[in-house]
C-alpha cells in the first residue's frame, strides 16, 4: 500500500535542495552489487525534480569523475568500481551545492592555499597515487602538505601511503582526477567540513524543553 | 497478516494498541509512535512540509498518516511538535522551515506569576490547536478503524518552562513550592482542556509530555510537583494517557506507575528489563529505541537489535523513544515493524 520503495541505504541527505523547492534529495547507496553504485533520489513529485537529480547525478560524473550507469543516469559510480563511499556522500554534496543549468567543470589539481601563503600542487603519480606539493619550501610546508594530504584521505576514504605522508593512494589503483581536484578545495580546512557535518546532523533532533536554546 | 501468538486471535493495529496500553494479551508487539515519526523525505512524498504541516489540517493528517502507510506503524501521531498547545496559550513560537522543529521562545516568556496564568477564550479554536483537533477528526474518519489515533497535550511541567521560562519556573520550584504548586494547578487547565477536546475528536489515546527530565528534575520533585496531577489527568481525561519523558527515568518510574496512566513512553537511557522491573504490572512501556545514535546515525541491524532488546524484555509496544530526527532514513524505520514481525514469527516457531 505505501509509496516508498526499497532503494538500498541510504548514505547521505540533502534535506532542503535550496536550488529546487526546497526538495530533500538522498544518495542511496544499492545493495546486493558488487561494486559502490550509488542512486541520486528524491520522494518528491514535483513537476521537475526528476530533471533537477539528473542534473546532479550529471554533476556528479564530472566533479567527481563518477560514471553514469548505462540506462540509469541516476545512479553512478567510480571508475573500476572503487568503494570509496565517503568520497561519493562529498561528491553528492557538492553537486547538490550547483543550481541547474549551471556550467560544471572539474577541479583542478591545483589550488592556492591561504594558510600557507602557496601555491598547492597535487601531482597524478598514476595507478591511483597522488602526491601534494607546496610551492614553499621547508618544514612548515612539508607539514601542511601532509595535512593537505591528510584532508584529501579522510575525504575520499582513501587512504595515505606508508612513509609517504603527503601521498594518497585510491583504491584500485585508479587515478581519479576529478575526484582529487574537488576534494582539495575542501582539504584545505577540513575542521570546517567537519563543524558543518555537525551542525548538519544536529538539526531537525527535537530537544527537550529544557535542552533548548532559545 | 502477522503471524503471531498462536493463543491470540488475529488483530488490526487499532485493537492491538488499545490491547497493548491495557496490558491484554495481544497477536504480536504493536508498533506504537506516541511523538512523531514525520521525516523531510516523508514531507516530500505527501507533499506536507514543516512548518505548513503543523499548522493546516489536512497536510498535518496526510503527513502522519505515512506512519502507518508508509512505516507499517499500529497507530497513527500527527502532533509532531511539542508547540501546539502553547502557541495558542499566547507564546511566541520560532517557526523554522521544513528540516526543523519549532520551538518556543523561552526567553520572552509570557507570564511570571500564578495571577498572569489565564487560559485563553480562544484556545481550543486558535489555528495550531484547532489543527490537531480537525487533523484527528480527519485521521479518525479514514484509518480510525484499522489503527489507533494518538493525540497529545503537553502536561503543565512543560507548560511552565514554554510559558514562564526553563530558568525561571525552575528557581521558582525551588525558592516558593506553594507558588510553583498554584501555578500547575492553574496551568493544568490548559492540559485537559485540550486532552478532552482531542477525545471528542476521535483520539483513541493521548500522550501526555510533562518533561520532569532527568537531567534537571530528581524522581523526588517527580512525587512532590507531578505524581498528583497526573493521577488527576488519568481521571479526567476518559482514554488511556501516554506520559512522555524524556531522559533518565529510573528514579521515578515507581511513581510513575502508581497514576493509573495507560503507558509511559521511556528514553533509551533506561534499561528495558530494569525498567519493567519497576514498573511492573501497573503501567505499560513503550519505547525505546534510541534516535540520536541509532534510529539517525546507524543503520536496519542495529535498530533490529534495540527492537529485539525491549521484545526479549517483556516492553508491550515499541516505538522510537522520542519524537525523531527529521532527517532519519525511511528503511531504519520500516526496519521496526519488521523485527517485531519476525521476533514473534520465530517466538511462536519456538514454542
Amino acid at each position: 500500500m505505501g509509496l516508498t520503495v526499497d532503494l538500498g541505504r541510504r548514505i547521505e541527505l540533502v534535506p532542503m535542495d535550496l536550488h529546487f523547492h526546497d526538495i530533500s534529495i538522498g544518495l542511496y547507496r544499492r545493495e546486493g552489487v558488487a561494486a559502490l553504485e550509488v542512486l541520486v533520489h528524491s520522494y518528491s513529485r514535483r513537476e521537475g525534480a526528476r530533471e533537477r537529480l539528473a542534473f546532479i547525478a550529471e554533476a556528479m560524473t564530472v566533479l567527481g569523475g563518477m560514471e553514469a550507469l548505462p540506462g540509469e543516469p541516476l545512479v553512478v559510480r567510480f571508475p573500476s568500481g572503487s568503494d570509496l563511499p565517503v568520497a561519493a556522500k562529498r561528491v553528492f554534496l557538492e553537486a547538490c551545492k550547483r543550481s541547474s543549468g549551471e556550467e560544471i567543470v572539474p577541479r583542478p589539481l591545483a589550488i592556492f592555499d591561504k594558510k600557507s601563503q602557496s601555491q598547492v600542487q597535487v601531482a597524478s603519480l598514476g595507478e591511483g597515487l597522488y602526491e601534494v606539493t607546496l610551492e614553499a619550501e621547508g618544514e612548515r610546508a612539508a607539514r601542511r602538505s601532509a595535512h593537505i594530504a591528510g584532508g584529501i584521505a579522510k575525504l575520499s576514504g582513501a587512504g595515505l601511503v606508508d612513509g609517504h605522508s603527503a601521498q594518497v593512494a585510491l583504491p584500485n589503483r585508479q587515478s581519479i582526477d576529478a575526484l582529487v581536484g574537488l576534494l582539495l578545495v575542501r582539504a584545505l580546512n577540513v575542521r570546517a567540513i567537519v563543524r558543518e557535518e555537525e551542525a548538519a546532523a544536529s538539526r531537525g533532533v527535537l530537544s527537550a524543553p529544557s535542552a533548548q536554546n532559545n | 497478516m502477522d503471524s503471531g501468538s498462536p493463543s491470540v486471535p488475529s488483530m488490526n493495529g487499532r485493537q492491538r494498541v488499545m490491547a497493548a496500553l491495557r496490558r491484554e494479551p495481544v497477536d504480536r508487539t504493536p508498533v506504537c509512535n506516541p511523538t512523531s515519526v514525520a521525516t523531510v523525505e516523508l514531507m516530500d512524498l505527501v507533499d506536507a512540509p514543516f512548518p505548513e504541516a503543523n499548522q493546516q489540517a489536512d497536510l498535518m493528517a496526510r503527513l502522519a498518516a505515512t506512519g502507518y502507510t508508509e512505516l507499517g506503524f499500529d497507530c497513527i501521531m500527527p502532533v509532531f511538535t511539542i508547540i501546539q498547545d502553547s502557541s495558542a496559550l499566547g507564546c511566541k513560537i520560532q517557526w523554522e522551515q521544513k528540516d526543523n522543529w519549532p520551538t518556543v521562545k523561552m526567553r520572552e516568556p509570557i507570564w511570571e506569576t500564578p495571577d498572569d496564568i489565564r487560559i485563553p477564550p480562544d484556545f481550543l479554536t486558535h489555528r495550531d490547536t484547532r489543527c490537531v483537533l480537525d487533523a484527528i477528526k480527519i485521521l479518525k474518519k479514514e484509518y480510525g478503524d484499522e489503527v489507533a489515533i494518538i493525540g497529545k497535550t503537553m502536561g503543565p511541567w512543560s507548560l511552565g518552562y514554554h510559558c514562564m521560562g526553563v530558568e525561571p519556573f525552575l528557581l521558582m520550584s525551588l525558592d516558593d513550592p506553594g507558588k510553583t504548586k498554584l501555578c500547575l494547578d492553574r496551568m493544568k487547565e490548559a492540559t485537559i482542556q485540550f486532552g478532552i477536546a482531542q477525545v471528542e475528536a476521535g483520539a483513541d489515546a493521548i500522550t501526555l509530555p510533562d518533561h520532569a527530565t532527568g537531567d534537571l528534575v530528581s524522581g523526588e520533585y517527580y512525587r512532590r510537583y507531578l505524581r498528583e496531577l497526573h493521577i488527576e489527568f488519568a481521571e479526567k481525561i476518559k482514554i488511556p494517557i501516554i506520559l512522555h519523558i524524556c531522559g533518565k527515568t529510573m528514579d521515578r518510574m515507581e511513581y510513575i506507575a502508581q497514576t493509573g496512566m495507560a503507558a509511559f513512553h521511556y528514553d533509551s537511557k533506561n534499561e528495558p528489563r530494569q525498567s519493567i522491573d519497576i514498573v511492573k504490572d501497573r503501567i505499560s512501556l513503550v519505547g525505546n529505541i534510541n534516535n540520536p545514535e541509532t534510529l539517525f546515525a546507524k543503520g536496519p541491524e542495529e535498530v533490529r537489535q534495540e527492537v529485539v532488546k525491549n521484545l526479549d524484555a517483556g516492553i508491550q509496544m515499541v516505538g522510537p523513544e522520542c519524537a525523531i530526527p527529521l532527517q532519519t532514513a525511511i528503511e531504519n524505520l520500516k526496519e521496526i515493524p519488521l523485527a517485531v514481525r519476525d521476533w514473534t514469527r520465530e517466538q511462536a516457531a519456538g514454542n
